[in-house]
């Protein structure tokens, strides 16, 4: 990686984990939308800075529609039953995950290659996707159908319901 | 300057904190939705990190493949909570 690649890499690490914190501490749901969109960017960066240009689009669009989502004027509040010190607990063990999975990233031995691939790769993604890995494709694009369907008839529930 | 696959995991690993942290921590179960993405995002960067830096395997790009198809599970998601979640009041 030059030193080009590695400045965007940083800058966009940078961008995206203050984004993810953001939405972690920052109260109201625009705030929070327009904070997921800020770190989506910065995924979508560090997609790019790492020769994944085409995934790095993918994840520009889906986490635009993931912040508009979130910031939407649909937007319902539904508060969990869950008590302050379960959730303290959540984030201790969250901590927890992030300490043991930093440290085996640091201790471990990984072996190193040099990258031959283009930098946006479409078409030999697109032929990965479509003949080596057709199943995976055909569970996400059913896992997509479902949940508009779900998603709909949820949003048709509620409108009948009032 | 530059940055290995540690670097890489390391972000990966504070996305997927962040976004376990957001989803536990939070008391409105639409704003914990918001910690999926995030998961999602630290497993792509991993992902497309591997497919980077890594030595062996066939097809090379696989990594992009699952980063790319992360994304789009993350929006189906979030829309699939945003839609079914909720009957209280807006805010």
């Amino acid at each position: 990686m030059d030193s080009l690649h590695a400045i965007g890499f940083y800058v966009s690490a940078a961008i995206s984990v203050g984004g993810a914190l953001l939405v972690a501490f920052l109260p109201g749901r625009g705030a929070r939308g327009l904070a997921l969109g800020v770190s989506g960017l910065g995924i979508a960066g560090l997609y790019a800075s790492l020769s994944a240009d085409f995934a790095g689009l993918v994840a520009l669009v889906c986490y635009a529609g993931c912040a508009l989502l979130i910031a939407a004027p649909r937007y319902r509040v539904v508060d969990t039953p869950v008590g302050f010190a379960w959730r303290q607990a959540g984030g201790v063990a969250a901590a927890g995950l992030f300490a043991v999975l930093a440290y085996a990233a640091y201790r471990g031995d990984f072996v190193e290659a040099t990258y031959r691939g283009g930098e946006i790769g479409s078409a030999a993604i697109g032929r990965v996707l479509f003949a080596h890995d057709a199943l995976a494709t055909a569970a996400v694009g059913a896992l997509v159908f479902v949940t508009l369907i779900g998603a709909t008839a949820a949003w048709r529930m509620r409108e009948r319901g009032r | 300057m530059s940055a290995g696959l540690v670097s890489v995991l390391f972000v990966a690993v504070a996305l997927v904190a962040v976004g376990a942290f957001v989803a536990t921590w939070k008391r409105d179960l639409s704003s914990a939705l918001a910690g999926l993405p995030l998961m999602f995002g630290g497993a792509g960067v991993a992902f497309a990190g591997a497919a980077r830096f890594s030595a062996a395997g066939d097809p090379k790009i696989f990594g992009q493949e699952v980063a790319a198809l992360l994304a789009v599970a993350a929006l189906a998601l979030v829309a699939l909570g945003v839609g079914i979640a909720g009957r209280g009041s807006s805010r």
